[in-house]
């Protein structure tokens, strides 16, 4: 069930979700937070089983700031992504697999990044992506309006359009959109702590 | 036969077990190798913790060794002994505080990051290996306010409001001890870290600080003024 998408630009990330958690064919939550931050340059969208996926953006944390206390610069999107490909891959490899296909969107050095990253293990870096049981959906229609050197305003228009589509037709997506925009590190003054 | 266990460690068959006085010889030595460290201060009051620490000179072309480490956002460490043996207990508190916020989605409390510490140094002294030979203070922001604790190779832990360990600390916590108030500033606690190492070294040394306020609740490295 799910709709999520992630679209990146030449101004940073955009990352969108519906909010309905399906039990079946019940309704759960209509409240669901899908994306959640990592911090204030990276962020995971969840399609699947929510709990597998909280674990997994918790891990990812932790790695993250003792990676970056240990050697004194941060982690990049790709590698973050990769700590979260690995541990879907150990899972996977132990028969105890992470039900979940997240969209890892964030920015760095080098710009902004999209990453899929499902229970295989696998991750690929995208120009934009949708995940979930909307997908399909969602994909005709950023297939169909998504284009380069889009500023974040822009994908985040394509975004919603891309979720409330899904919604109008998928039964496991509905009930509001969540949009976060990750602006690129040049964007914004950075404040770290630390 | 007088002389067994009294004094050296070649006298004794088994070091790692309680010499006849009931001192574990081991861990008495990784004191001594403490004592030895640079010399390292920590000063408190409610509203702030400092933390200073001596770098040894090295080569011209040979950068020294950092002594003041960030453990999470808001506790920071610095320590005395062998530098392989802190750079292990540093990994050790920064692996226990990301546990921490994993387990409980919360930062960890300086005492119980203090607790486990000595608990990984406890287990050092129970069996035949090598205790660490560093002492550590541990300078941090928790929901009780600003803390600092001093944490031992025998696993003992304190908290209070001035430390030093090191070559020579007993001079530099008499310093610290003299002119300590509850009301003293973090210029004047700086000068009064300074001066305590100063004092202890005979010369003016190179030091490096951090420090935690309950301000803005983040530890930070000091940018070197002296």
């Amino acid at each position: 069930m799910t709709t999520i998408v992630g679209i990146r630009t030449k101004e940073g990330v955009v990352l969108g979700s519906d909010r309905r958690a399906s039990k079946g064919f019940f309704i759960g939550s209509k409240i669901t937070q899908k994306i959640t931050k990592i911090d204030d340059t990276l962020a995971v969208a969840i399609a699947g089983q929510l709990s597998d996926a909280d674990y997994m953006v918790k891990l990812v944390k932790a790695e993250r700031n003792l990676i970056e206390l240990r050697r004194g610069f941060p982690v990049t999107v790709k590698e973050s992504a990769r700590l979260i490909a690995n541990q879907a891959y150990t899972g996977l490899k132990n028969y105890q697999p992470y039900f979940v296909e997240l969209l890892v969107g964030g920015v760095d050095q080098e710009g902004g990044h999209i990453f899929v990253a499902d229970m295989s293990g696998a991750i690929t870096s995208e120009e934009f992506a949708s995940s979930g049981s909307g997908s399909p959906i969602a994909y005709g229609v950023l297939e169909s309006i998504y284009h380069k050197d889009m500023t974040n305003e822009q994908a985040k228009e394509i975004a919603t359009k891309a979720v409330a589509a899904a919604m109008e037709r998928d039964p496991g997506s509905g009930n509001g959109i969540d949009i976060l925009t990750i602006p690129k590190l040049s964007l914004v003054v950075k404040e770290r702590r630390r | 036969m007088a002389d067994i266990g009294s004094s050296g460690v070649s006298n004794s068959r088994y070091p790692y077990y309680y010499g006849p006085e009931g001192r574990l010889l081991l861990v008495d030595s990784a004191l001594e190798a403490v004592g030895r460290g640079s010399t390292t201060v920590g000063i408190k009051t409610s509203t702030f913790a400092l933390i200073s620490s001596h770098i040894k000179p090295t080569k011209p072309l040979v950068e020294p060794s950092e002594k003041i480490f960030a453990i999470d956002g808001h506790v920071g460490a610095t320590g005395s002994g062998y530098i392989g043996d802190i750079l292990q207990l540093i990994d050790e508190m920064r692996i226990a505080a990301q546990k921490y916020r994993f387990t409980y989605d919360s930062p960890i409390d300086i005492k119980s990051l203090a607790r486990q510490l000595s608990s990984y140094l406890h287990d050092f002294t129970i069996y035949a290996v090598r205790p660490q030979a560093a002492s550590i203070i541990i300078a941090g922001l928790d929901p009780a306010g600003i803390q600092l604790y001093q944490v031992d190779p025998s696993g003992t832990y304190f908290s209070g409001s001035g430390f030093a360990i090191g070559q020579y600390s007993d001079t530099a916590i008499d310093t610290i001890q003299k002119e300590y108030t509850e009301d003293i500033t973090i210029a004047q606690a700086v000068q009064l870290s300074d001066r305590a190492i100063e004092k202890a070294l005979g010369e003016k040394p190179l030091v490096e600080r951090g420090i935690v306020t309950a301000k803005d609740a983040t530890f930070n490295k000091m940018v070197a003024a002296s």
